[in-house]
């Protein structure tokens, strides 16, 4: 085997008005010809200093404090890159080393065609002409699977997809079949099915043109690794502790932290759970006879701004003609990809927007038309958890401050005793009592989310909206987080609609889950049965779609392009125009959306249903 | 089209309501037109009645107010008290002043703001970056008759490299530059603050893995991104020179279109004023048509959006 990239010794600090701060700390692997190794971590280990220092990218205020870095360039020749000026270097970056990033939304130049920015990085190492390069660049568009290339050359990036200009920036790391590819967090920013695209989108080009060339995965999700990469360097605070082929580490990690890591992954946690279910069962019981919210054929359009003059008639179709019951106690799952209308949903449900049709029945009581002032006594009932806790509480407000704030406004306790009832959430969720002095800035992202869930707590609610609680946080939190709302959801006695992507994280937490697309719920059914066998092909897609740490691998189930305009949504199926085995009558939108039961508690929509 | 037809659209009621106040302050504050046109020389009732009479002021408030609307939609926007020229004149002899001006201004503004603009911005926290903000800084701040004059000082009198008063070319390169240093520290600020900005979004960093230049990143990647907030600036900026920069006229005893609105207000000269505001109003309008205009070249974000619209 031929090693390419060889780092030895390397350490890394940042240096900010409170002192120097070490990232790497004497670290040392290496890259061979042709494999793809991973880098796992959690935020903050280091990997993604790691890769900016082979890039020679790093921040003004990060340095190299010791170590090399050498590879074996295109002339075969060696070169330490740590000893390279900025000139020499970039004769190396884009043409023998090149990066893929993880924000697709932020990483190309608004203002320049993504042709031209292709081009660019030709004519920037290669000898040839314009029209030449030219060439190459729609070839490469051709390469990558971008659709119709000579017509999307001449388009910017903020027309295109978040898949397709991922797709874009892996042409541009190809464009000079580079020795090694740094990729990132490619994928993180995407959903499960484009994700699955582009991963193997990246295995195909790796298998065939550029067999040759290395690729280095940086991730935090250990299902890719287990899916792409041969082997395995696992970081910690700044640390390898960790490296090996795959199979190994995973089957048998060494390192405790490595354990950790594989261990609070969902699926893991869900055997588990499995395994103590009998215990479950005693405590969390579903009251088959009492729903506490009912959605009768609810609706969400929003008008598409035109102007300031000429009010528009198109709509973006968020949600469409959705009917769902939740049970007491009951937690009912909602997920699909971004776009799908999940979080438009839960917002509608609470009424903090306003649906356009249709009912909703909190306690048999319909809230669809209540006023903002008759909502007030409701809202007491009915809270939300927020995706993002920093952005949903105020900067300027400590946490007392905060989480006192809907008592007094509800005037439900004197402000003494109010005090000492916060102090008992605060309890709950975990954090210490001194955190109520605190501003929201000196909490971690997981306590924060702790802190979103006291809030959501203090009115002692019944019915909680969860959109994406966890979805910002690293694995090991995230586990800690969704262990927190379990046991909360028992002391509480709540019910809860819970909205994630993450279908992991809904087979360990939801009793119930409804799949949507496009606005429209496709299937529901209890966990377990949706999970074992599902039956709309968009949920088998999503289902095989996720990268599994554990399990056999199956063959995937692609979908195809991406998730159409909500604007104009084909007619009748909506998942038809991506469906992987389409009918006849799907085909051509014949088929009216609506669920049909195939089993007791497991609706599926009509089209599907009939399909298969 | 339909995005600027629109914007056009909005400049009937912005000039009726801009008339009306202008109109409305100047019959409140105190003070007789007629005596000033008098001169403070004595005269008889009757004397005073006449000129009264002739610049119409006999008539009821509200008349004088309608009948200037109307008889403006014809395009005749009255006759000075003052001078008893059509207003129309009276400006259009003293715009070319003004304008030669203001885009002598706006090019050394622009030049110059760019320029420390970018040689601050490439390098944040620097000497260099202290060092043109400094200068950026007093550009803003120094008062321009104070500037007027050091110049006329330093490069008229003492150099002598440069006439102080005549006409052409060279007689306006020390208004320009007067005029000019408060649009470069303005414009040299806004533009070292965007680009300190755009050169840390993620697809900067995307041309460096690239292996490009540091100049072609900040020429190619960064400038165009980072115009949108300094061509606002610039034309708001602009639209302030048009409108006449009074002081600098006054140091450089240019005529122009600030010292006509100077005078005109001072007498009392309300058609000339109500006139001087049509003028500057449209103008502004023109001005922010340019500058919107201007947005959808620099980011083709803004262009699509205009599209659907």
């Amino acid at each position: 085997m031929v090693e390419i990239l060889n780092v030895s010794n390397l350490s890394t600090a940042f240096q900010s008005d409170y002192g120097s701060k070490q990232a790497l700390k004497n670290i040392s692997f290496k890259i061979n010809e042709g494999e793809v190794l991973a880098l796992v971590g959690e935020s903050g280990s280091g990997k993604t200093v790691t890769s900016l220092s082979i890039m020679g990218l790093l921040p003004n205020n990060a340095y190299i404090q010791e170590g090399n870095i050498n590879l074996i360039d295109k002339k075969n020749n060696q070169v330490n890159i740590l000893k390279l000026t900025d000139e020499k270097h970039n004769l190396i970056r884009g043409n023998d080393i090149s990066m893929v990033f993880q924000e697709p939304m932020t990483c190309l130049n608004p203002t320049m065609t993504i042709g031209d920015q292709i081009v660019e990085v030709i004519l920037n190492h290669k000898k040839i002409s314009k029209t030449k390069a030219f060439k190459e660049m729609i070839e490469l568009l051709g390469l990558v699977e971008i659709p119709d290339p000579t017509q999307r050359a001449r388009e910017y990036p903020h027309q295109l997809s978040g898949g397709m200009r991922q797709r874009v920036m892996i042409s541009i790391a190809l464009a000079c079949t580079p020795k090694l590819i740094i990729a990132d967090e490619p994928t993180s920013a995407l959903d499960v099915t484009i994700q699955a695209q582009l991963l193997q989108l990246l295995m195909k080009l790796k298998n065939s043109i550029v067999s040759k060339t290395s690729i280095l995965f940086i991730t935090h999700d250990l299902g890719i690794v287990r899916e792409l990469a041969d082997r395995v360097i696992v970081m910690y605070q700044g640390e390898i502790v960790e490296e090996g082929k795959v199979k190994d580490v995973f089957d048998n990690p060494k390192h405790s932290y490595t354990r950790n890591l594989i261990q609070s992954l969902p699926e893991f946690k869900l055997e588990e759970r499995k395994l103590t279910k009998k215990d479950d069962n005693k405590q969390t019981k579903v009251d088959d006879n009492e729903i506490i919210l009912k959605i009768e054929n609810l609706f969400k359009e929003f008008p598409v701004e035109k102007g300031f003059f000429k009010e528009s008639n198109e709509t973006v179709k968020a949600v469409q003609n959705i009917s769902l019951n939740v049970k007491k106690n009951e937690v009912l799952g909602l997920v699909g990809e971004s776009g799908s209308g999940k979080s438009t949903l839960g917002k509608s449900i609470i009424k903090l927007l306003q649906p356009s049709r249709g009912k909703i029945y909190f306690n048999n009581e319909n809230i669809s038309e209540y006023s903002n002032k008759q909502m007030i006594k409701i809202r007491q009932k009915m809270q939300m958890i927020f995706q993002d806790p920093f952005a949903s509480l105020n900067p300027r407000k400590n946490i007392l401050d905060t989480l006192i704030e809907p008592i007094l406004v509800h005037d439900l306790m004197k402000k003494n005793e109010a005090i000492n009832y916060i102090k008992e959430i605060i309890n709950d969720v975990g954090l210490p009592i001194e955190s109520l002095r605190r501003f929201p800035h000196e909490f971690s992202g997981g306590q924060r989310q702790r802190i979103g869930i006291a809030r959501a707590l203090v009115l002692k609610p019944e019915f909680i909206v969860a959109d994406e609680p966890v979805s910002a946080l690293d694995v090991s939190i995230q586990a800690q987080v969704l262990n927190l709302l379990e046991k909360l959801k028992k002391t509480y006695n709540l019910t809860m609609i819970f909205i994630s992507h993450d279908l992991s994280v809904i087979e360990f937490f939801c009793d119930k889950v409804a799949v949507m697309y496009l606005g429209h719920v496709v299937e529901i059914a209890p966990v377990s049965k949706l999970f074992n066998s599902p039956k709309h092909s968009y949920t088998r897609a999503l289902l095989s779609a996720v990268p599994k740490v554990k399990g056999k691998d199956k063959e995937k189930i692609l979908i195809k392009g991406d998730i159409p305009s909500p604007i104009n949504p084909p007619s009748g199926c909506v998942f038809r125009t991506r469906c992987p085995n389409p009918g006849i009558d799907c085909k051509g939108g014949n088929i009216e959306m609506g669920l049909i039961e195939v089993e007791p508690g497991h609706w599926v929509d009509q089209c599907c249903a009939n399909c298969n | 089209m339909n995005f600027f037809i629109k914007k056009l659209l909005i400049v009937i009621p912005t000039l009726y309501i801009a008339w009306t106040v202008v109109f409305v302050t100047l019959n409140i504050i105190p003070g007789d037109p007629v005596n000033l046109m008098l001169g403070g020389r004595p005269a008889s009732d009757e004397v005073r009645e006449n000129v009264r009479k002739n610049l119409g002021l006999d008539k009821p408030v509200f008349e004088r107010y309608t009948s200037f609307l109307i008889n403006a939609t014809k395009g005749d926007l009255g006759k000075s008290y003052l001078t008893r020229q059509p207003v129309t004149t009276m400006i259009k002899e003293n715009m070319m002043p003004t304008i030669e001006l203001s885009i002598g201004g706006l090019i050394f503004g622009v030049f110059f703001g760019v320029f420390f603009g970018i040689f601050a911005g490439t390098k944040p926290n620097s000497m260099r970056d202290t060092f043109s903000m400094i200068i950026a800084l007093c550009g803003i701040s120094l008062p321009s008759f104070w500037i007027g004059m050091m110049l006329i000082y330093i490069f008229g009198t003492t150099l002598g490299w440069v006439p102080i008063v005549g006409e052409g070319f060279v007689s306006l390169i020390l208004p320009s530059i007067t005029v000019g240093l408060f649009f470069a520290g303005g414009m040299a600020r806004l533009t070292r603050s965007s680009l300190v900005d755009v050169l840390n979004q993620d697809y900067i960093r995307t041309a460096r893995s690239k292996g490009i230049s540091k100049y072609r990143i900040v020429l190619r990647h960064s400038l165009r991104n980072a115009m949108i907030p300094p061509v606002t600036l610039l034309g708001i900026q602009f639209g302030l020179l048009i409108t006449g920069a009074v002081i600098t006229e006054e140091v450089f005893a240019r005529p122009g279109l600030g010292q006509l609105l100077l005078q005109a207000i001072l007498a009392k000269d309300i058609p000339l004023v109500q006139a001087l505001v049509v003028y500057m109003t449209a103008v502004y309008i023109f001005l922010n048509l340019i500058v919107d205009f201007t947005y959808g070249i620099i980011d083709p974000r803004i262009r699509l959006e205009r599209n659907r619209g």
